[in-house]
């Protein structure tokens, strides 16, 4: 389909429109961008009125490859990469066998439908609220399941690698009503007569599943696992709201808003270092960038592979 | 429509669009935006002016606050007092933003700490030292107000090169340990003087099924904070540790360190009750303030919240006992608080020079330090709270603590701190000898790579 808007100037009519998109694009997306990856070469303090100094590649080398810290934020580089692993496989499983479920004409299923994606509105600050209270090892809820079986945990506050996987569930917990929606939403677009043909046919119920559902739900398992791994890789809010400044449980994302935002354990006084956040930052996002561009290509090959 | 109305239309939207983005904020009549006049006294503004004020979560002080704002403004009804409360973790972040955006005009501002030492290599000015050589704290040298605050506080606390930026508003001490009165009795415990005593004391709760100490551990440094006293009793001149641990003739795993890591130990595993990294840090007066806790190791600050949860519980305040002998469990360990800056390029400065010079008047001042339990910084001030009488005796041997003196270096790992908290079960070690090989490695890493 084309538009025509006239002759002479008129013909520039789509493009003038499209100005205030562009230009709130630039203001907001790009344009911050573009300032993040300029400031990671640069000693920026984010002070009105200091001297910024071109640094090169110092605050990388840091970051990188200087003592003991560079190991740490490689620790959570991989930290990072484990847990986008975890909550993206899980959170895509689990979203799709409650789509199916729910998907299917049950009593109460549209009620069931709305539990599942209430976490997705609490919004973080409340999740984190939400479980810090049932996690409360002094009589909260679960301790009090746990004395039960003659078992105890400090939870949150307790071994890192235990308040990371606690993490990491509430993660999944909270995002898992946007993967279900997404799935709902694919289901509802395969005809029923696929279904009726298969059933005629004499298809299980797993027949119907791995040669109707899965190859139509193809747009749907490519969005979510796109949306899953991205917004899992830049994670950093319930890390900030859960644990806080945590030796052992940091991820990138929570590594990267600690350096630039000052966050510090005790009352030691820091320094504001924006420069080598945004550093920290652009390697986050090559991060993103490299897994989410060879995650895209495969599903796109994928894609063409199942639907044409 | 015709095209050219069309195109004519279309222009319009994409010019009021940009025109609306670039366009400032409608500014109130009367509002912080614009410069009072005064009067023919200097001090009274003529104008109607909104003073904006930033302080951290406190909340004895907040409710001081707006207290002292409310008779601030009836005195002067022309001036409107804005407050704004953040976290304490945000305090830095916010004012640097809101200095930058020349947002505020009068904020709450740390004693000066953490500057760099001329032992130390490759290390970024503090904070404050950044916000000050960007121009954005007014000097301040000269304020009348200046005259009711002691000279070393003005020095340490507030000043830069020769200048001063900010006036602090007390000391407060981190070191120290309160303790349930009425347990103590009950159990026929005696107040502990030295380390024995303490961990003879925890025994003695705990067999009765009662916990020894809480803390406020969800936020993390509650759970170390205390155990300050332990590192006091080894290592009394702090700023002394701090150049030993940069200059390498004092390694956090010697034997006299190590045997700070053991006591920590005991500290984290036997003393803390279970659980105590799920209360978060102003729970905890009320936790120890319900009696259900024998001790609870932390700063002066949390005494008026104690207070406040139950003003009938009987509580004393100890220096942290962390040697076996008492002399060297004399001391406090503490830092400079709160005090107040005021922005350089604020448009209400009358305004806001006032709001600190009506501050500091010894009877406004002497009702803050009653309310928040700060130990003055005017001499003036008395000690007229119960946690000043229980600080008084020792009151003589204040030092500033360690963490007010410690720069890590640039490289050092994570576990470069004397924190009792890497122990289990809120950390991941078990072994003393361990820990103190692992902090000495991540410290050694920072100093070898700034060499």
């Amino acid at each position: 389909m084309s538009y025509h808007f006239g002759r002479g100037w008129s013909k520039l009519t789509p493009y003038f429109l499209l100005l205030p998109g562009l230009f709130f694009y630039f203001l907001i997306s790009l344009g911050p961008s573009m300032a993040t990856a300029i400031y990671s070469f640069t000693d920026a303090t984010g002070i009105k009125g200091a001297p910024v100094h071109w640094i090169g590649f110092d605050n990388y080398r840091e970051f990188l490859f200087m003592g003991r810290a560079s190991l740490d934020n490689l620790d959570a580089l991989k930290r990072t990469l484990i847990f986008s692993f975890m909550v993206t496989t899980v959170q895509f499983t689990l979203g799709l066998i409650v789509a199916l479920i729910v998907n299917q004409r049950l009593r109460f299923s549209n009620i069931f439908r709305t539990i599942y994606f209430m976490p997705v509105i609490l919004g973080v600050v409340i999740q984190g609220l939400m479980w810090s209270l049932f996690l409360f090892p002094i009589g909260g809820p679960v301790a009090k399941l746990l004395e039960v079986f003659g078992m105890r945990s400090e939870f949150l506050g307790g071994q890192p690698a235990e308040a990371f996987a606690w993490v990491t569930f509430i993660q999944i917990w909270a995002n898992l009503g946007i993967t279900m929606m997404i799935f709902i939403a694919g289901l509802q677009t395969i005809p029923s007569e696929l279904y009726e043909a298969a059933r005629i046919d004499g298809a299980s119920a797993w027949q119907v599943f791995t040669n109707v559902t899965w190859p139509l739900l193809t747009p749907s398992v490519n969005t979510n696992l796109l949306l899953n791994t991205i917004g899992s890789l830049q994670a950093w809010q319930l890390f900030l709201v859960l644990l806080g400044y945590r030796n052992g449980t940091q991820v990138l994302g929570y590594l990267i808003y600690a350096t630039g935002f000052g966050q510090t354990s005790g009352s030691v006084t820091t320094s504001f270092r924006q420069g080598y956040a945004a550093a920290a930052s652009i390697v986050l996002f090559l991060l993103v960038l490299v897994i989410g561009m060879t995650l895209q290509q495969l599903l796109q090959r994928r894609e063409k592979r199942i639907l044409g | 429509m015709s095209k050219k109305l069309f195109l004519f239309l279309s222009l319009m939207v994409v010019f009021a669009t940009l025109l609306a983005a670039c366009a400032s904020p409608a500014t109130p009549a009367g509002d912080s935006g614009q410069p009072q006049a005064t009067t023919a006294s200097g001090e009274e503004t003529a104008q109607k002016v909104t003073l904006r004020v930033l302080v951290h979560q406190n909340p004895p002080m907040v409710a001081f606050m707006e207290s002292f704002n409310q008779q601030f403004q009836d005195r002067h009804p022309n001036i409107t007092v804005d407050m704004s409360i953040v976290n304490a973790n945000d305090l830095s972040t916010v004012s640097q933003t809101r200095l930058s955006a020349n947002d505020i005009d009068v904020l709450d501002i740390f004693g000066f700490a953490n500057g760099a030492q001329p032992y130390m290599k490759q290390v970024d000015p503090p904070n404050w030292q950044q916000l000050i050589e960007a121009g954005l704290l007014m000097d301040l040298t000269g304020q009348d107000f200046l005259q009711y605050y002691d000279t070393p506080t003005i020095n340490d606390a507030g000043s830069y090169n020769g200048k001063v930026y900010a006036i602090n508003l007390g000391r407060v001490i981190y070191s120290g340990i309160f303790y349930n009165k009425k347990l103590f009795e009950e159990y026929n415990v005696t107040v502990p003087t030295t380390w024995s005593e303490l961990v003879a004391a925890c025994e003695t709760f705990k067999a009765a099924d009662i916990p020894c100490m809480t803390a406020g551990g969800k936020d993390g440094w509650p759970i170390f904070v205390g155990a300050y006293g332990l590192l006091g009793a080894i290592y009394p001149d702090q700023a002394a540790l701090v150049e030993g641990l940069w200059t390498g003739t004092i390694k956090w795993n010697d034997e006299k360190s190590l045997e700070m890591w053991r006591k920590m130990q005991v500290y984290a595993r036997d003393m803390m009750e279970e659980g105590a990294s799920g209360i978060a840090g102003d729970a905890a007066p009320g936790r120890f303030a319900s009696g259900a806790v024998a001790m609870f190791p932390g700063g002066s600050w949390y005494a008026p919240a104690i207070e406040a949860a139950q003003p009938d519980f009987d509580w004393g305040y100890i220096p942290f006992p962390g040697s076996d002998n008492p002399e060297d469990n004399k001391y406090w360990f503490g830092k400079y608080d709160q005090g107040w800056a005021v922005a350089a390029n604020t448009p209400n400065k009358e305004a806001a020079l006032l709001y600190l010079k009506e501050f500091s008047e010894p009877a406004n001042y002497q009702a803050f330090v009653d309310a928040v339990g700060f130990i003055p910084t005017q001499p003036t001030a008395k000690l007229n709270t119960k946690i000043g009488a229980e600080i008084a005796p020792y009151l003589a041997n204040f030092r500033v603590g360690y963490e007010q003196y410690w720069v890590a270096p640039k490289g050092a790992g994570q576990y470069a701190n004397p924190w009792a908290s890497y122990f289990k079960p809120f950390g991941t070690f078990d072994d003393p000898q361990e820990l103190a090989d692992k902090v000495q490695a991540d410290l050694q890493a920072g100093l070898d790579a700034v060499k």
